[in-house]
């Protein structure tokens, strides 16, 4: 069944979730001015499945029930699954010019699909049975699932097991003979709050000492001791303002992080996909932020196709637009966009079978798709700044354009003073022109920049991460052997 | 004449693919244009895609006279030649009868 926006909407209503944000239970975060933003972004992403137009790439056939499922719950059957995934994203980030948090979900489904396979072969446990039969129950009912693998980490040059604190890495507490109990907390966890179960994955490959932080499952997010406490962005309060409107840049969409708190969960057996098979977790990292990096081949790539679009509005705004420099710079702005695009689409084209039959990207060029986007995403925003001008930042606030309050000679009103000297092109009014310079300021440096900025950094690992990996998959020895046969070295 | 339609999914269109619909709509009042599903079948179908990859899935969907598909708004003259060309057809098949 796929749920409308307004039916995920009401189905977040029924939960429990318990959220504390500037030292207080949030009852309604629901309504929550500062939460809103983000819920909107996820009910974009069912609203789009039922659009004709949007449909091919937002819905999929089910390989486990046959039915059509939204594609952010599928399990990728092809190379063309794996295109269509990087699609829907750019699409998705072209409809909200944020992160709409549900692909953390969908990476989580496949890299635990296809590890689960492997771990049952070398172990005879039942995990992959137990995730198949998890994975129908979201599918059936179009669940938004949170991904969740950042662990706090505590002192980086530690352990897990050599921690000071061992709730710094989530772990087993207990075993039962019915499930086990589990402690810890994962952070910068995206969409968490708007979601209505978490799917927990080790954070980093596993020794034999950390078996007991070796562990996945899944949860409800109203779960009987789990919390989150809401992440503050830049600017957040801005949303709090009444009648704030021009001022928030992007009043509808904006992204969210949460830390989750694992206060002694209970997980029962038939929800637990790795429990102590440490050799597994690794690999189960490596195929989630595999899948990961891909995808920000085609999130970014949409918020950055809104970018650049107020970019240019910005220029038209401003009366620039003819000007050389500006129109390079916005072929700029576009190059290092579908450069991007480039790799999201090129990793997932050399996508190949896994074991269990569902389809994994190419590492090397995923890991090369992130890496570029640990570093584009901030040239495309230093262009957007230069192109804007420094008035995105000191502009007045939309009450005084809208103020009443008389401050001239004549009786002028502060919104009369306003209109005159920040009026330019005549092809837009003067709040058309704010309005695109508050997104781009937003964007650049406000609440969204959480997103397009830093998330691009450290999201789905930072770029030391992407280096290890490509450093592995770089084939160096196969290129000094072409080198030696050129140069006639035997 | 029913027409089956599929949109590509739009990830980045280099035209309005609802309009052109609408324009191949306002010429061909008598065509009953519905939005393509699994298991009904069409007299055609027209396949809407928003960029030279026309990505669209189409194999699901059976059709009588087969499919059309164009990516850019100067194929809305050709498609309209192709619906005029199985009307013509549809309505000798009629006169034989």
């Amino acid at each position: 069944m796929l749920m409308t926006g307004d039916q995920y909407i009401e189905s977040l209503r029924k939960l429990g979730t318990r959220v504390y944000m500037f030292g207080e239970k949030i009852d309604n975060w629901i309504d929550h001015p500062m939460i809103r933003p983000s819920i909107n972004c996820v009910k974009m992403t069912y609203d789009l499945a039922h659009d004709p137009q949007y449909v091919d790439l937002m819905t999929a056939k089910s390989n486990l029930t046959g039915e059509t499922v939204n594609r952010f719950g599928h399990l990728h059957q092809s190379t063309d699954d794996l295109r269509k995934k990087v699609k829907m994203q750019r699409l998705c980030g072209q409809k909200t010019a944020s992160c709409f948090q549900r692909c953390v979900g969908m990476d989580a489904f496949n890299a635990v699909f296809s590890t689960t396979f492997e771990i049952d072969k070398k172990c005879g446990t039942k995990y992959h049975e137990n995730f198949v039969e998890y994975l129908k129950y979201v599918q059936n009912n179009d669940l938004i699932v949170d991904g969740a693998m950042t662990d706090p980490k505590g002192d980086r040059g530690l352990a897990p097991h050599a921690q000071k604190d061992p709730d710094l890495f989530l772990h087993i507490k207990e075993k039962r003979e019915d499930g086990i109990v589990v402690r810890g907390a994962k952070c910068h966890q995206t969409g968490s709050i708007n979601s209505h179960e978490h799917l927990i994955m080790p954070t980093q490959a596993m020794g034999e000492d950390d078996k007991a932080y070796a562990v996945a499952f899944a949860c409800p997010s109203d779960v009987e001791g789990l919390y989150m406490v809401y992440g503050r962005q830049s600017c957040d309060t801005r949303k709090m303002e009444p009648n704030a409107d021009v001022d928030l840049g992007n009043k509808n969409f904006g992204g969210q992080e949460a830390l989750v708190v694992f206060d002694d969960v209970f997980i029962p057996n038939d929800r637990i996909f790795l429990c102590e098979e440490h050799e597994f977790a690794g690999m189960l990292v490596e195929r989630f932020a595999g899948y990961h990096r891909q995808s920000y081949g085609g999130c970014k790539v949409g918020v950055g196709d809104v970018i650049i679009g107020a970019a240019a509005l910005a220029a038209d705004y401003n009366g620039a637009n003819k000007a050389s420099h500006i129109k390079d710079k916005l072929i700029e702005m576009t190059h290092l966009n579908e450069t991007l695009y480039c790799c999201g689409i090129a990793c997932s084209a050399e996508g190949y079978p896994t074991e269990a039959g569902n389809y994994q990207i190419d590492l090397l060029l995923a890991n090369v798709c992130k890496q570029n986007v640990t570093r584009f995403p901030y040239e495309i925003v230093r262009l957007a700044e230069d192109i804007a001008g420094g008035l995105m930042v000191t502009m007045p606030s939309s009450i005084d354009f809208n103020s009443d309050l008389e401050v001239g000679r004549n009786g002028e009103t502060l919104a009369e003073v306003c209109n005159k000297f920040y009026a330019a092109s005549d092809t837009c009014t003067t709040i058309e022109r704010m309005r695109i310079l508050r997104f781009l300021e937003n964007i650049c440096l406000g609440s969204s920049a959480v997103g397009y900025r830093t998330e691009s950094m450290h999201g789905a690992g930072s770029p030391q991460a992407q280096r290890i990996m490509i450093a592995r998959q770089g084939n160096i020895n196969a290129k000094k052997e072409l080198a030696k046969e050129i140069a006639g070295i035997k | 004449m029913i027409c089956g339609v599929r949109f590509c999914g739009g990830c980045n269109p280099r035209y309005d693919r609802g309009k052109a619909l609408e324009k191949i709509k306002e010429q061909n009042k008598d065509v009953d244009f519905r939005i393509a599903e699994e298991g009904e079948t069409y007299d055609h179908l027209l396949v809407i895609g928003g960029c030279t990859n026309c990505c669209a899935s189409h194999c699901q969907f059976s059709t009588r006279e087969g499919l059309t598909k164009m990516w850019d708004e100067k194929h809305i003259n050709e498609v309209l030649k192709k619906i005029d060309e199985i009307k013509s057809k549809e309505k000798a098949k009629q006169n034989i009868k």
